[in-house]
């Protein structure tokens, strides 16, 4: 890294910025553009099918239909932009950015591996480095403006299923942003602190210390709330295919809709992460105290792709929810479960535990 | 850095106020919180910002745009009959009211605390340092708010639902 920096004539730091960016965004653009080929291999291995495995580089590397992805993004591009009559021409542009970099900043403050020390320089392997006074605060508040992109999204197709999806969105969020913060709460009590790092760092190499264990109840809550403000099945009302013909992305075609389902699968990793690392020890290698850096970060990635394979595993198991049974799922059993969580929680640390 | 957060601010505002787009307004909204949240990051209070997202354009401002949908009125409506005195007593009131919180800050006691002795002053710029002032010299305060919005919880929903 000192080398890089003094052949481009800056800084250590400023090149690790850089260089981290730049993994951190490719990586997760790279896993959600994955994910919407596995999401269609994974369907149809549910579904006994076999799934897209037909498209192949130059008509003869066919690599268990990877090239998919290629296949796609190409022709998302070259379709026609078509924009319909009646809509709120710069509002129709915005929405697609709007989902989409939400989901991407997410990611920023996730620490993906544990630190290194190089040339007297400590390297931390997360985008913000730990100590910013942010801490989960931020991921959480990111997460919040994810709504934004699918009401924006929604209001200005001019269209009474995107309308009515960008409504249930929004609705759905609020309603399961608060069973969510307390779960996540509770942990920052337990670990008293709300610094990634902290939380990694309490956690422990020990699997039966990380927080799922004594916080079971607390993950369960949070990884229901986690599939409501991603918007996936079996909470997926902002779409819901089979009632409001695809709601809020009804009128959307092309790279537009393309970059709102791309957010959709880049927000599913940033929510994975953020599973992993509060109740799965981040990077933590099970019965390794000291892990090596590469072995962290690979933990950390089998940990977040086994995450994101269960979105695919339940979205192809479950069927959709009525949107009153979700409405009452969260306000009658998640929020009542994390207040519990938290208070049970707070009394144990109250008694020395 | 402070210039193009305060123009943020500002412009966000702005719009707020002449955009006859119900919608555009609220989104300019966004813009302006986002810009009072980077002010709070330069002036070292990063838990500040978070909250500021987190709580208004995360929380309040969705359910404001919720509640504009569910309504479905897209279009500020003129006025049947225009007062335009009430523009003018409207700008006399606001700059008033701005003229006045400038001169009560500059007059507060932590401002000139700040000038004499600058960067030694306590800060609650970490989480537990808010829940510490919080709960314990702001307690009174802090379940006299709760009570409010309980209350005001209660009354939507008896207004709403006749039959329970």
């Amino acid at each position: 890294m000192d080398t890089l920096a003094s052949l481009l004539h800056t800084s250590p730091a400023l090149a690790w910025m850089v260089v981290k960016v730049v993994i951190v965004f490719s990586a997760v653009m790279l896993l959600a553009s994955v994910w919407t080929w596995v999401e269609r291999r994974g369907s149809a291995m549910i579904q006994d099918r076999i799934g897209p495995n037909r498209a192949a580089l130059f008509g003869r590397i066919r690599i268990i239909g990877l090239a998919q992805l290629l296949a796609d993004g190409i022709k998302f591009f070259f379709k026609e932009d078509l924009e319909p009559h009646d809509v709120n021409k710069r509002l129709f542009w915005l929405a697609p950015f709007l989902a989409f970099v939400p989901a991407m900043l997410g990611f920023a403050v996730i620490p993906f591996g544990r630190d290194f020390v190089s040339g007297g320089h400590v390297y931390h392997l997360s985008v913000l480095d730990p100590g910013n006074g942010m801490g989960m605060l931020y991921p959480m508040a990111i997460g919040g403006l994810a709504v934004y992109g699918v009401l924006v999204a929604a209001w200005s197709s001019n269209n009474k299923w995107a309308i009515l999806g960008g409504m249930r969105a929004s609705a759905a969020m609020v309603s399961y942003e608060i069973g969510m913060s307390l779960a996540v709460v509770s942990i920052f009590m337990t670990t008293g602190g709300y610094d990634p790092a902290q939380i990694i760092a309490a956690q422990g190499s020990q699997p039966w210390h990380w927080n799922v264990v004594p916080q079971f109840l607390g993950f369960i809550v949070f990884f229901t709330c986690v599939f409501a403000e991603t918007n996936r099945l079996p909470f997926d009302f902002a779409e819901g295919e089979s009632e409001i013909v695809a709601g809020f992305n009804t009128e959307y075609g092309s790279m537009k809709f393309s970059l709102l389902a791309l957010a959709e699968y880049a927000h599913m990793m940033t929510a994975s992460a953020l599973v992993v690392t509060l109740f799965f020890g981040g990077w933590q290698v099970p019965f390794v105290a000291h892990p090596g850096v590469m072995l962290s970060v690979l933990s950390f990635l089998v940990k977040l792709l086994f995450f994101a394979w269960v979105f695919v595993w339940i979205r192809w198991t479950l069927p959709r929810f009525r949107y009153d049974q979700m409405m009452h799922l969260g306000w009658k059993a998640m929020l009542p479960l994390s207040m519990v969580n938290l208070v049970v929680h707070a009394w144990l640390m109250s008694h020395g535990r | 850095m402070f210039l193009v957060f305060a123009l943020i601010t500002l412009l966000g505002a702005l719009g707020m106020l002449l955009q006859r787009n119900i919608i555009v307004a609220g989104l300019c909204m966004v813009a302006a919180f986002f810009g009072v949240a980077g002010l709070f990051v330069l002036l070292a209070n990063p838990v500040a910002a978070a909250l500021q997202i987190i709580v208004y354009t995360g929380a309040i401002l969705v359910l404001v745009l919720f509640v504009i949908m569910m309504l479905n009125s897209h279009e500020e409506e003129p006025a049947e009959t225009p007062h335009p005195i009430q523009r003018w007593l409207s700008v006399a009131l606001s700059l008033a009211l701005g003229v006045g919180a400038v001169k009560l800050v500059l007059a507060s006691r932590g401002v000139q605390q700040l000038a004499v002795q600058g960067a030694a002053l306590p800060r609650g710029t970490t989480l537990e340092g808010v829940g510490a002032v919080l709960f314990a010299g702001h307690l009174l305060g802090f379940e006299v708010a709760g009570l409010m919005l309980l209350a005001a919880m209660v009354g939507a929903v008896a207004l709403t639902k006749r039959n329970l």
